[in-house]
């Protein structure tokens, strides 16, 4: 009995350990620019993909029919569209006043003015147009939503934040920032190894194959495959290096030795991702969120003693 | 205050659901035979994915709550599919291309569109996703959506051949001696204003 209490307690101190906020702040501050490059980028497109059937790309309907069919109650642009129609708005409208209210949420973000309201309202019209867009969305809109969903339930306002000064909110209590971030650091763990463990279960990555394929995909080859070529013994090593760098990532981000290490590893990966394939939102996103885990100094005296003192 | 238990309780809660989406997703690549693990495996891969499609409510009925729950939790969090991408092999890509076949015997050729190269990331996922046997359904109201959206700009357009494609790029050495990439066509459909009418 006293054993199994022992490892509750254990386990109490692995997830509630006492934090500053500085983490907090830049996952607000990354989200916010992510939200609002996201915003940005898909602008002129922003109608096609989203419009009704005959109006746009394939048709929003689609998309959010197979999103019903996992279940009906999953957000979707549609509600907003209904919404809209009894106040007599138009579709476009609609969607014209989501697009801007998603690039707003994110400059609030960024700024931290309205930070829960902004965080709420970037997560949801997010998940409505992930989720409308269907078979048009792909990796990094998971990563957005999950960094958003994370961020909505974390202890907002930092003290960094527009908000801290104007209102001059209590300072948050440290074990419960301290979860956020274990919550944050724990997925990052999940997210590593279920890639690495597939990667290392392909022949591809061993021997630079698979490199080589992702860098000359037509639509993300940025980097001229005579280029490639030039540096082809360099792939199966890389290749190898991106398997190992990712398996071990849950065990070596840990320590403190390896720390730093494993952090340049992964934001290099990333980096080169985002420039040498286009996957610009997926890497800043993968970035943030790595930096916000795993790159903010958290642990400050004051913290701890804020902690101790919240304790007695 | 906020209480230990509850945030514990959800914490173990979240985890189990993203270990139950991951292992199915790494499951079912080994039960494909995707992997390089050997074939003996993919009957017990196929075994264990089941149990994790059940973790995750996936053998209820449709309506049931529980998977309904689930499912919609999963989504809000973002975590409703696995992290293998890229992986355990990175695909080939796909290519869409239109024949425009015009009253006055014109034949011209294009491809669905987008402005930005954020959309274009994008369509290149959707076509990826209409070589997996699981989207075979969609795939004809897919492309013939896509078909439209190039008849919008082109009225005069008396009929369309939409042929889809899997890209096969060379490998290194391949393309040191001059070899391109290939197209092997996957399916095609034929698409006329009368149809669309009808």
């Amino acid at each position: 009995m006293t054993r199994l209490r022992e490892r509750w307690e254990r386990l109490l101190d692995f997830l509630f350990p006492p934090k500053t906020d500085m983490w907090l702040a830049m996952l607000r501050i990354g989200l916010g620019l992510q939200v609002t490059v996201y915003a940005l980028f898909l602008r002129s497109d922003w109608h096609y993909l989203f419009a009704s059937i005959g109006k746009g790309l394939v048709g929003r309907e689609l998309g959010e029919a197979m999103t019903s069919f996992d279940s009906p109650l999953i957000p979707k642009l549609s509600w907003l569209i209904t919404l809209g129609r009894s106040v007599n708005m138009s579709e476009e409208t609609v969607l014209t006043v989501a697009w801007v209210c998603l690039f707003s949420a994110g400059c609030f973000l960024m700024l931290g003015l309205f930070c829960r309201p902004a965080a709420i309202s970037a997560w949801f019209l997010h998940l409505c147009a992930a989720e409308s867009g269907g078979l048009l969305a792909y990796g990094a809109d998971n990563f957005m939503t999950t960094a958003l969903f994370y961020l909505m339930l974390s202890p907002l306002p930092d003290r960094f934040a527009f908000d801290h000064w104007v209102v001059k909110t209590k300072a948050k209590n440290p074990e419960l920032l301290g979860f956020w971030l274990r919550v944050l650091q724990v997925q990052l763990c999940f997210v590593y190894f279920i890639g690495g463990l597939a990667k290392c279960l392909g022949n591809g990555w061993w021997n630079g194959s698979n490199l080589w394929r992702a860098l000359i995909r037509s639509s993300l080859n940025v980097v001229s495959p005579d280029i490639l070529v030039r540096f082809k013994y360099t792939l199966p090593p890389l290749g190898i290096a991106i398997c190992l760098l990712e398996v071990s990532y849950p065990i070596f981000i840990w320590m403190k030795r390896t720390r730093l290490v494993w952090l340049i590893g992964i934001l290099a990966m990333h980096a080169a991702i985002g420039l040498m394939m286009g996957m610009y939102l997926f890497a800043l996103v993968m970035i943030v969120m790595n930096l916000a885990a795993f790159g903010v100094p958290c642990t400050s005296t004051r913290a701890q003693a804020t902690s101790k003192s919240g304790n007695q | 205050m906020f209480s230990k238990r509850i945030h514990a309780a959800w914490f173990g809660i979240h985890f189990v659901l993203i270990t139950a989406v991951c292992l199915a997703g790494l499951l079912s690549l080994i039960a494909e035979g995707s992997t390089i693990l050997p074939a003996a495996l993919d009957r017990y891969a196929r075994k264990a994915e089941l149990g994790a499609a059940w973790l995750l409510g996936k053998q209820a009925a449709e309506s049931s709550p529980v998977r309904q729950g689930i499912a919609t939790y999963l989504h809000a969090a973002g975590v409703q599919a696995g992290y293998s991408f890229f992986a355990p092999n990175v695909p080939s890509y796909h290519k869409l291309t239109f024949e425009l076949f015009y009253d006055d015997g014109r034949v011209e050729y294009e491809s669905p569109r987008v402005r930005s190269k954020a959309a274009a990331l994008r369509l290149d996922s959707l076509l990826d996703r209409l070589a997996e046997s699981r989207y075979e359904p969609l795939r004809e109201v897919v492309v013939k959506m896509l078909a439209f959206s190039v008849w919008r700009e082109r009225p005069e357009v008396k009929k369309i051949r939409a042929t889809f494609g899997s890209v096969n790029p060379p490998d290194i050495s391949e393309f040191e001696h001059g070899k391109a990439e290939t197209l092997q066509p996957m399916f095609s459909f034929d698409f006329s204003l009368r149809e669309r009418e009808r």
